[in-house]
């Protein structure tokens, strides 16, 4: 059977999430999750909503109507009930959210407490929206797992996190990385790793299906064997998971040794121990978590097989 | 004092995040409980009509989507009636359209509301005029109904020739069939055929969108 979406859906998924992840790591450094002092405070909310919004046009050129008659586009706001038309809302507010956010932490302003939560509900929502568009469709048994919207939303984290810290890296000065953002780090590879063996472990097992099955064969030994392993799994996420777990140790180490020296005062010694910049092995970590995340939404989608190929015996 | 507070903020994003992930959860879980009644019990519109297609009549002859064709004029590459011939020849053939499902997956996914289901009849009409070409249905559509023109750039499928029916007339695939292999009615009355079926081995389980069609499969 042929695909229906190709690559500008695949693209507008995976910046769908990858803005909603770094709204929620500029978040998460905000209330001080990321450790004291994290760099990553303003760049995830600089870059979120332009992420999103850019996705969001290509999914316009994508329609078939998009640039024909783009008047019609009004009424994807029309059925509440299909869950394109929650995303078209979700996408909307978000974006309109993370705008004005993003303008008032650049000017230096105190936004809302409620502005910055409702901007963090609405970015879970964004990821969450990327997998529930897939996940609702019976007809894709691939598609049609409760796991896809949890997949989608860990690697929005993952991803999120690492275009965060790559942009902070050059654009930010103040603030520094430290061990606790890289224990978060650590632990969504860990946990996306976890989601995607049991996702595909189930999909293989046929808890949906021979064509379930035959999909989930497609990205794990067929023709999408090398994108699997290759990009998604050693790039995206056992690679980074080595050089974060390497990382900590690091980290560990050079703190015990800056408690070693007493003459030390404590706010030296911390932050020493947060030594001021990321390595470059780390840079290039999260540019493959990114790589990575793209690689799972190309699967995904091309991966997905119709629950009748339309022929007959 | 600094750790305290950290634990406290820390167990408060937990039990949000929590919460929200299990709304997700729940968002994610689709509602696949099986209903009693099977898709070959009694529509629950008792006005629904519905195609009826005999295998052993069926000669493979294409008048019914040529037809479909004269009648809709379909657009470039969207086919609205095909009829399947089976592996390796096997002399079985299948010619199918739109089946105008209780539960049509494609109007509940279309976000623009292009597709409507006829209170009087139960006919699924899909409007091009309004479709932005998602392609959102045909994924959610198990049977590859809504068809995509790549020249119009938008969605068109069978419409059971309402306009025809409103006129008193028949669908014009129903009208040309030659063998009678083809044929439409009430689906309550053609559900009594006894060895009519809503499923043919591989195709998909009727459960799924409760297809108003009944085959009659070669024995």
């Amino acid at each position: 059977m042929e695909m229906h979406w190709h690559w500008l859906i695949v693209i507008y998924l995976f910046l769908g999430g990858l803005g909603a992840g770094a709204y929620l790591t500029s978040f998460a450094a905000e209330k001080g999750w990321l450790g004291s002092n994290s760099r990553l405070k303003k760049v995830g909310y600089y870059i979120a909503a332009p992420i999103v919004a850019f996705g969001t046009v290509l999914l316009v050129f994508d329609l078939g109507q998009g640039l024909y008659k783009p008047w019609l586009l009004v009424r994807l706001l029309l059925n509440f009930g299909s869950v394109m038309t929650w995303g078209v809302y979700i996408l909307a507010a978000f974006i309109v959210v993370g705008l004005v956010k993003a303008f008032l932490v650049f000017k230096n302003k105190q936004a809302p407490e409620a502005l910055g939560w409702v901007g963090a509900g609405l970015a879970l929502a964004t990821g969450a929206y990327t997998g529930l568009l897939l996940s609702v469709i019976e007809a894709v048994p691939f598609w049609n797992s409760f796991m896809m919207p949890i997949l989608f939303v860990v690697s929005a984290l993952s991803t999120g996190l690492s275009v965060t810290t790559v942009v902070a890296h050059f654009m930010e000065k103040q603030g520094s990385a430290n061990i606790k953002e890289n224990q978060v780090h650590l632990s969504l590879v860990a946990a996306e790793l976890i989601v995607v063996v049991i996702f595909f472990g189930l999909m293989s097992l046929g808890a949906k299906g021979p064509v379930g099955a035959q999909s989930a064969a497609s990205v794990v030994s067929g023709p999408y064997a090398i994108v699997f392993w290759g990009y998604f799994i050693a790039l995206g996420l056992l690679f980074p998971l080595v050089v974060f777990v390497l990382e900590n140790i690091h980290l560990k180490q050079s703190a015990q040794k800056v408690v070693a020296e007493p003459s030390l005062t404590e706010t030296e010694s911390s932050a020493k121990a947060q030594s001021g910049h990321q390595s470059y092995l780390v840079l290039v970590s999260d540019f493959s978590v990114v790589v990575g995340g793209l690689a799972l939404r190309a699967l995904i989608i091309f991966a997905a097989l119709p629950i009748w190929d339309g022929t007959i015996l | 004092m600094d750790s305290m507070k950290n634990i406290i903020i820390s167990r408060r994003k937990v039990l949000k995040a929590g919460a929200v992930a299990t709304f997700a959860l729940a968002l994610g879980i689709s509602p696949t409980v099986l209903n009693a009644d099977t898709a070959q019990d009694a529509p629950k519109n008792p006005d629904q009509l519905g195609f009826m297609y005999d295998q052993e009549k069926c000669i493979n002859c294409k008048l019914c989507a040529k037809a479909c064709n004269d009648t809709n004029k379909w657009e470039e590459g969207a086919e609205w009636r095909r009829v399947l011939v089976g592996k390796e020849d096997s002399k079985n053939f299948l010619s199918y359209s739109c089946n105008h499902c209780e539960k049509p997956a494609c109007a509940q996914v279309c976000p623009v509301k292009a597709y409507r289901k006829r209170e009087e009849d139960g006919i699924v009409v899909q409007n091009p005029e309004v479709c932005v070409g998602c392609k959102y249905c045909m994924y959610a559509c198990p049977y590859h109904s809504p068809q995509f023109s790549p020249d119009t750039g938008r969605i068109s499928k069978c419409h059971f020739c309402y306009e025809r029916q409103d006129q008193g007339n028949k669908p014009a695939c129903v009208s040309v069939c030659p063998t009678g292999a083809l044929n439409y009615g009430k689906l309550t009355e053609l559900r009594k055929t006894s060895s009519g079926v809503a499923q043919l081995e591989g195709l998909p389980n009727p459960e799924l969108t409760k297809p108003s069609w009944v085959i009659i499969p070669k024995a």
